[in-house]
């Protein structure tokens, strides 16, 4: 097995209209970033995709223990609620938390913020407006602050780590396992290097080390990439999620059930493979939103 | 002297006519409406010998309440179920309620006696509707219904965050941040999407679906906010109705229909507005500022509306269009009303109270 680890600049690859438009806009107005962070202090604890409850994060989320929560853009408030219960009787999991109309048609999500904190007299809101405390209300696991952005156009979440600013993070994502599975039988890649020839399911153990451990599942990588021989055959980016029909799918390219991403211990599912007499060489790499990577390889005798 | 005369037929006439006036065109007086009060119970702590259920004659009706203090449930005879100090989580019907915690992963479902009726495993947050048990996902932008045993009878991803909801036993209806409507029925079909378009900024800040399950109605957008009300035709919802309002509310908004279905009433700028679905009227009725709303409609078509500030409200009787009945203040943070018939129970403070409408 050989594994290296590299760090690339942050290069976003989605949609390049809504990169531009922002990175322009913010260039326009002497900015670096489209957005700012909406915390002074960055402890990203988890990243879009992270799973937590039975469901995949649509944001980010920030570990705090105390502070304001600032607009990352301009913007205009369209919604907030105080955390309690609505008239009609729906209560919040979000907890008290706001929503920001912003610039091209996108709409952040500012949530768990403390009960009672969160501005009501604003309409306009300025970048680095004050909308909040940071807190815990509503179903969150520690105080901090979920940022989510909601891209009205196209209906979908976006990633906030695109359009924000690098957070402070040199680690790679780890890549702690690779399994080959058909039928019964469950091969771990680097604890042998001989396989029947079959269609293998193919997961992998990947965790993206936070030091602020927020959610129940592991922070999620931005890139997963699977390599055979030489051929790209699989490539996740948590860029966006859409719910469609009642249910959540993630990635532009290739939109997959949210459902069926992992594995019910946790594992990414990254497909379903015919491997043929021969050796083979499988790589699998993970990067994170910093460009943060790690690429292992294992090569694999198929009898 | 002819003069004289004619003066004096003038005055007659005059005077005669006056008096046909009165006895033919004048109407009555209207009666007055007066609120008797039945009986009044502490809801402080439960009374040592308090009834359940079990000891309740059968068939005896149990209906819910909350304050900011206290939950439980009460019959209108005026016996105490039992009334406990209200959690931050709570789910209450008539039928049963649920006390959860703030990272909840499970829940018990009991009978307002306090009989555990299921347990339910599942993070989020449960709440009761129009006789439906729902859970809302940590996400809040997916919901669960589950059964009368407390199985998973659908779950559904949202496409944005829910932030109104309204249900009719066949019906319920969830708005959202990004403008749409989405109604489903108890299977967990989709019956109704819809995009509430024509404003600058989409949202859905509040919806009310008729018990019927006919008529939709939600606050929507912002610059400018309006009201919409769709109808059922044949099979699909479709708008009947709508109005640009005044209002800029950018918080959920208190909208609801009358058990009979033929009246809206929803918070606006000044009072409450009201819409009439069988003749499409609007009217306001001039309220300080409605926070919430306990509706009801009485079968003498009277609105009593618990209207105001959080901590000074208004119970206002109200003979459509704007014939004010009743208006009381109640200066207190802490209330609760519920309507059955003629009666009101109201709660303040650590008192309920039973009000019967009377017309003399």
């Amino acid at each position: 097995m050989r594994s290296m680890t590299s760090r690339h600049h942050r290069i976003p690859i989605r949609e390049t209209w809504i990169i531009v438009g922002l990175v322009c806009s913010a260039a326009a107005l002497g900015g670096l970033w489209a957005l700012d962070w909406p915390l002074a202090q960055v402890k990203v604890a988890a990243t879009f995709g992270t799973p937590a409850q039975g469901r995949m994060i649509t944001g980010v989320a920030l570990a705090a223990g105390d502070g304001l929560v600032k607009a990352v853009d301009d913007g205009e408030l369209a919604f907030v609620f105080d955390g309690k219960t609505t008239p009609s009787g729906l209560p919040s999991t979000l907890g008290a938390f706001a929503v920001v109309e912003q610039q091209n048609d996108l709409a952040g999500v500012y949530a768990h913020m403390a009960a009672g904190s969160v501005s009501n007299y604003l309409t306009v809101v300025k970048r680095d407006s004050i909308l909040g405390k940071v807190g815990s209300s509503g179903w969150s696991e520690g105080p901090g602050l979920l940022f989510e952005l909601f891209d009205r156009k196209r209906g979908d979440w976006v990633n906030p780590l695109l359009v924000l600013p690098p957070a402070p993070d040199d680690k790679a994502p780890v890549i702690r396992s690779v399994a080959l599975s058909s039928g019964d039988k469950t091969y771990v890649l680097g604890e042998t290097s001989s396989i029947p020839q079959a269609t293998y399911r193919i997961s992998a153990d990947i965790v993206d080390p936070s030091d602020a451990p927020w959610t129940a599942g592991p922070p999620a990588p931005y890139t997963i990439r699977l390599s055979i021989d030489g051929t790209e055959i699989v490539r996740r980016v948590f860029d966006v999620a859409v719910a469609a029909n009642g249910e959540l799918g993630f990635f532009t390219q290739d939109t997959s059930s949210a459902t069926g991403l992992r594995t019910p211990d946790g594992r990414y599912l990254l497909g379903e493979r015919l491997l043929a007499r021969g050796r083979s060489t499988i790589e699998l790499s993970a990067e994170d939103a910093n460009g943060n990577r790690r690429s292992v390889s294992w090569s694999v005798t198929i009898r | 002297m002819e003069e004289t005369g004619r003066r004096g037929i003038a005055v007659v006439v005059v005077v005669l006519a006056g008096l046909a006036y009165f006895l033919v065109c004048a109407l009555p007086l209207p009666k007055e409406l007066l609120l008797l009060p039945v009986w009044t119970r502490g809801l402080s702590s439960s009374p040592a010998s308090a009834p359940t259920t079990a000891t309740l004659s059968p068939g005896t009706e149990v209906r819910p309440f909350r304050t900011d203090a206290n939950f439980g449930y009460f019959s209108p005879a005026g016996d105490i179920l039992f009334s406990a100090p209200g959690p931050d989580g709570l789910a209450l019907a008539k039928d049963s309620y649920a006390t959860y915690d703030r990272l909840s992963t499970g829940f018990s479902v009991k009978a307002p006696n306090g009989a555990e009726l299921f347990k339910v495993t599942m993070a989020g947050y449960p709440f009761f509707a129009a006789g439906r048990r729902f859970v809302l996902a940590p996400s809040q932008s997916a919901v669960t219904e589950l059964d009368s045993g407390g199985a998973q009878r659908w779950k559904y991803e949202f496409s944005s965050v829910i932030t109104a909801f309204g249900a009719s036993p066949r019906l319920a209806v969830f708005g959202l941040m990004d403008g749409t409507l989405v109604g489903l029925d108890p299977s967990g079909k989709e019956m109704l999407t819809f995009a509430s378009g024509g404003s600058r900024i989409p949202g859905i800040y509040g919806v009310a679906v008729s018990p019927d399950s006919r008529y939709v109605a939600a606050i929507a957008g912002l610059d400018r906010q309006r009201l919409v009300v769709l109808e059922k035709r044949s099979s699909a919802y479709r708008v009947t109705w709508h109005r640009w309002l005044d209002s800029d509310f950018r918080r959920p908004v208190a909208i609801a229909f009358t058990e009979d279905g033929k009246r809206l009433m929803f918070e606006a700028p000044g009072g409450v507005g009201v819409f009439e679905s069988d003749t499409r009227n609007y009217f306001l009725v001039n309220s300080p500022t409605a926070d919430r709303l306990g509706l009801s409609i009485i079968p003498r078509d009277i609105l009593v509306l618990l209207t105001g500030s959080p901590d000074s409200k208004r119970l206002v009787c109200v003979a459509p269009p704007d014939r004010r009945l009743v208006d009381l203040p109640i200066q207190t943070d802490r209330t609760f009303i519920d309507i059955s018939g003629d009666s009101i129970f109201l709660a303040v403070d650590d008192q309920l109270l039973r009000l019967d409408m009377r017309e003399e």
